[in-house]
């Protein structure tokens, strides 16, 4: 059976010579130029819908996606604080199709930092973050790659957030940098930095526009090359370790190919990976291509249709123009940031520093903490991991409402009206509260388990939780001056401001 | 390299090495200068931070916000006072929300008639009338800027680069 397609006129233009066999084409996926990053044979495992969700494909669709309307954006965008507003408003009722580019742009905008989020979840549930046995393979360096491309994500976001300079606009980026000006001693110069002022105004739109339409997809896509080029070097997806280990418990079999392929073509002579026994072996894989192909393709295909139909209709909203002098009410940064603007809340310094640097670092230091080799490309590893991923959940689910409902009920100011040193509030907050007991599941769960892994999987389950919980709260449950409203109240009236 | 002396050959190698390292490190540092230095402005243009509001008859008894430099002036019968109406907390504007009815406070150990609050709508921040934050995630009381009259054509003038403490007042 050949699944090759007739080559035709096209084919010539990417293909230098026909492949007979299947097996042929799986080795001429090296010498096709579209191709030759992939490898030329790819295991079943790794191609699982089950396995890996192909999140990062879709990331990377969607990141294309965003380059693609955001180049057409550009031809309809002028970056200046009097005209910006109005280019916009053309886009939505003057430009042909103007609406639907911003839409598209705006929903890829919001799956992209989506779909990121939820690869790394995968990534780290499947704990696909371990280094594994193959030679030269370095995933915990690859999961640090992926922590820098979420925060260029968020701050490409984030940066495209203002372009729009309307109110909605506006107030979200002067909120999320006066979170950049709680950070001790330096945090002033670093909005100012940020600002290109003292203020949000012309300085600060060039420069998020120049960000955004050029910077930080510049080191975003050459960093993105570096994930996918180490995800070859680390010997494929994490799932094949478990490969990789039945062949080795394997009876070794007739001596090695005396071939091997590089990027470049054949190279002769052996190397060291055809000789090691965890090799995968060739009845767990299929070509590349065709098998992998195609499924990039429905991926693809799949994840374009999504946003052009979501794109009809899920309308990208524009609010009055920018106007410093009024602030509306309630002010939110956008939807990703909301968990954090909830914490912010409590405190400046605890929710809008300490806990997302500490997240930070916690997120990139992950594989160097949990070093365990174990059941490495399955989900939640063994039992134990189900169970403490579940002992997580809940954890995560009691102390996040436990420590909203604090936050509600008992605002720290009017329970101590007599204390007035800010640092006591800033260190006696529900945020701290919640940052305490994260600790404590994870020295509890580690004492218990004495597993690294395990721990990292109870802990990680909680910060999901409560990330999820504070990002709805944020978004859905807050409502003018911040209070809390259950979903089914209806907000006060506002009086519209002149 | 010297056949006796290889221990000095290999150091001026080392040496070197060292110095073009230097070089170019220091030359990098230094050509990336004016580049990062052109990111921070030295001239803004915003708006004025000391400016008049007009003469303080302009203004009857009580608050009034004043829009476009986001404060608010008081005025209880001669004397005056201007409180910034950014929200110390992430900058948003503070709106002023009167009392139905005045109500006595004491605050700082001063007990006053209050007339409203500020509150913010960003974070549910609340200030006294007289700056004090004593609810929400506000770090700071809300900046008290210095008011003078003009020598010149008798206005008030707000200096917002000069913040005064909450006892600061002007009577004209």
């Amino acid at each position: 059976m050949s699944l090759l397609p007739k080559q035709g006129a096209l084919g010539r233009l990417f293909w230098s010579w026909r492949p007979q066999s299947d097996r042929e084409a799986g080795e001429a996926v090296v010498a096709n130029f579209l191709l030759h990053w992939f490898p030329s044979r790819v295991t079943l495992k790794s191609l699982s819908l089950k396995y890996s969700i192909y999140l990062g494909t879709i990331s990377l669709v969607l990141f294309c996606i965003l380059t693609v309307s955001g180049v057409f954006l550009m031809f309809l965008y002028v970056p200046s604080v009097e005209r910006a507003y109005w280019w916009i408003k053309d886009l939505d009722y003057a430009v042909s199709f103007g609406w639907y580019l911003r839409r598209v742009h705006r929903i890829g905008a919001h799956l992209m930092v989506a779909a990121v989020f939820l690869h790394m979840f995968r990534v780290f549930l499947t704990g696909a973050y371990k280094r594994g046995s193959a030679a030269g393979s370095n995933r915990p360096f690859n999961w640090v790659l992926g922590v820098l491309l979420l925060v260029l994500t968020l701050f490409l976001s984030f940066t495209g957030y203002l372009l729009p300079w309307d109110q909605l606009a506006f107030w979200a980026i002067t909120v999320g940098t006066n979170i950049a000006a709680s950070v001790p001693w330096i945090g002033d110069e670093i909005r100012q930095f940020l600002l290109g002022g003292n203020e949000v105004g012309q300085n600060t739109l060039i420069r998020f526009y120049v960000l955004h339409v050029f910077f930080l997809p510049l080191v975003l896509t050459a960093i993105a090359i570096w994930h996918m080029w180490r995800i070859r070097k680390d010997g494929g997806l994490a799932i094949v370790e478990q490969l990789r280990i039945r062949n080795r418990e394997r009876a070794p079999e007739a001596p090695a190919k005396t071939k091997t392929w590089s990027v470049l073509g054949i190279a002769s002579g052996t190397s060291v990976t055809v000789l090691d026994p965890g090799t995968v072996h060739e009845t767990d894989s299929v070509p590349s291509s065709p098998f992998l192909t195609t499924r990039l393709l429905a991926v693809t295909v799949a994840t374009l249709v999504v946003v052009m139909l979501l794109a009809l209709v899920v309308p990208a909203p524009l609010e009055e123009a920018a106007n410093p002098e009024v602030t509306p009410n309630p002010a939110k940064a956008p939807w990703y940031f909301l968990g954090l603007q909830e914490l912010v809340g409590y405190s400046a310094l605890v929710g809008g520093v300490l806990i997302p640097g500490i997240v930070l670092l916690g997120l990139a230091l992950i594989p160097y903490l949990d070093r365990e080799q174990a059941g490495i490309g399955l989900w939640l590893t063994d039992k134990s991991g189900r169970r403490w991923a579940v002992i997580g959940t809940v954890w995560g689910l009691l102390w996040t409402v436990g420590s909203l409902a604090i936050g509600i009920k008992f605002p720290m100011r009017e329970a101590f009206p007599s204390i007035e040193s800010q640092l006591f509030f800033d260190m006696v907050s529900p945020a701290t509260l919640l940052l305490l007991s994260f600790v404590v599941l994870y020295f509890v769960s580690l004492k218990v388990t004495s597993s690294s892994r395990t721990a990292a999987i109870a802990t990680f389950c909680a910060f999901i939780v409560a990330f999820v919980l504070l990002t709805w709260t944020g978004t859905m449950l807050r409502g003018p001056n911040w209070q809390f409203f259950w979903p089914w109240e209806a907000w006060p009236r506002q009086p519209i401001p002149f | 390299m010297s056949g006796d002396k290889p221990v000095e050959g290999e150091s001026r190698r080392g040496f070197i090495t060292k110095l073009t390292g230097w070089v170019l490190g220091i030359g990098f540092v230094a050509g990336s200068w004016p580049f990062i230095r052109s990111l921070f402005p030295n001239v803004l243009y915003e708006p004025p931070r000391r400016f008049k509001i007009g003469t303080p008859d302009a203004f009857q008894e009580g608050v009034h916000f004043l829009q476009d430099h986001r404060m608010f002036l008081f005025r209880d019968g001669s004397s005056f006072h201007a409180i910034s109406g950014v929200c110390t907390h992430l900058g948003c504007t503070v709106k002023y929300s009167p009392f139905k009815q005045d109500q006595e406070l004491t605050v700082r150990k001063l007990t006053y008639e209050s007339a409203g609050e500020f509150h913010c709508a960003c974070h549910g921040s609340r200030f006294r009338d007289e700056g004090t934050n004593f609810s929400g995630p506000a770090p700071r009381p809300l900046n008290w800027y210095q008011l003078e009259l003009s020598p010149e054509d008798g206005q008030l003038v707000v200096n917002m680069s000069e913040e005064v403490d909450r006892d600061f007042r002007l009577v004209v």
